[in-house]
């Protein structure tokens, strides 16, 4: 350990516990998101059927669970009256009739094909567990970056026996770990916003 | 790790050769393993820039759907779980000094990803079965 040997700069010691630790906190990171993905009926975006090139490009969508379609309905449903808002009754002024009063935009019991963007903004469209959902993701960026790109560098260091290929090789795949994070970072705040 | 003394046979060899044994076995697949998730991950992390614009996604997400995808999604898996608990494995082993029972832990874990491949790996090629038979 770093007190045994030294914390000298090139020990790495921090690097080798800490991918320990983002290894076993991935395991439970990745449960949560194959079971979310994948397993659970209501917000799995990847459902279980199967579309071919020439469907999609027909426009055939997956199919999706009738708990989905339920739970996209239900979130419409709240996005369309937010609670408070549209319930006040604008008073008809003259020659005006109530019904003017900004309301609902689509007849009510009419219900729109359930779309994986659908599916996906029940989780990161929610106005109270967006926020939740965007922290788990982050997190799990994160940790999977660092723990790829270490893992990726012990082999890189491994093999290369150039010094200078080497050093170019660990500096260019750090690089593309950070462009990565900003990307996905990225990505996943702005979705749903 | 336990070390085993061995006679020591000096003799030169030209090619450097290793005796293959579980463990070894083991450490190559994680390394393999471990480069093919680092490989989809910058894929995945790539492709999910989809996710702020609804019609690239829902794109995006319909091709996950073909056939192919769903062939990949049960590799994909094999990888996780693979790399999941040999890491696990390592981790045993380096941090509560489980390395007496490393045989028996390798094959316990081996029997836990089987089932895991099976259970996980059962929506895939049941959609596949689906689709082929239908």
């Amino acid at each position: 350990m770093a007190t045994t040997y030294g914390r000298t700069a090139r020990s790495s010691a921090f690097q080798w516990f800490a991918h320990r630790i983002t290894g076993t906190f991935l395991i439970f990171l990745l449960i949560t998101h194959f079971w979310v993905q994948h397993y659970d009926r209501t917000t799995a975006s990847i459902s279980h059927s199967v579309v071919t090139a020439e469907e999609a490009e027909a426009g055939v969508l997956p199919r999706y669970t009738d708990e989905a379609a339920a739970a996209v309905e239900a979130f419409r449903e709240r996005e369309r009256v937010p609670s408070g808002e549209s319930r006040i009754v604008v008073p008809a002024q003259d020659g005006r009739i109530e019904g003017d009063a900004p309301g609902p935009t689509h007849p009510p019991g009419e219900t729109a094909a359930v779309t994986p963007y659908d599916v996906l903004m029940l989780r990161l469209g929610d106005p109270v567990y967006a926020v939740l959902w965007k922290g788990f993701n982050l997190l799990f960026l994160a940790f999977a970056l660092h723990h790829g790109f270490y893992g990726l560098n012990n082999v890189l260091t491994d093999y290369i026996r150039n010094d200078m290929a080497r050093v170019g090789a660990i500096a260019l795949s750090w690089t593309l770990a950070l462009v990565l994070f900003v990307i996905g970072a990225y990505s996943v705040i702005v979705a749903g916003l | 790790m336990a070390v085993v003394a061995e006679p020591v046979v000096a003799r030169p060899q030209p090619v450097q050769r290793y005796r293959m044994r579980v463990g070894m076995f083991a450490w190559m697949l994680h390394r393999l393993s471990g480069l093919a998730l680092v490989g989809y991950l910058v894929v995945h992390i790539w492709g999910l820039k989809a996710i702020t614009n609804p019609d690239a996604y829902n794109a995006l997400i319909t091709s996950y759907h073909a056939p192919i995808f769903k062939v990949g999604e049960f590799l994909l898996l094999g990888a996780v779980i693979y790399h999941a608990l040999n890491g696990l494995r390592i981790v045993l082993i380096d941090f509560m000094g489980w390395s007496p029972n490393q045989r028996k832990l390798f094959w316990t874990l081996g029997a836990v990803a089987a089932v895991l491949f099976a259970v996980g790996g059962y929506p895939s090629i049941a959609a596949l079965v689906d689709h082929f038979t239908a």
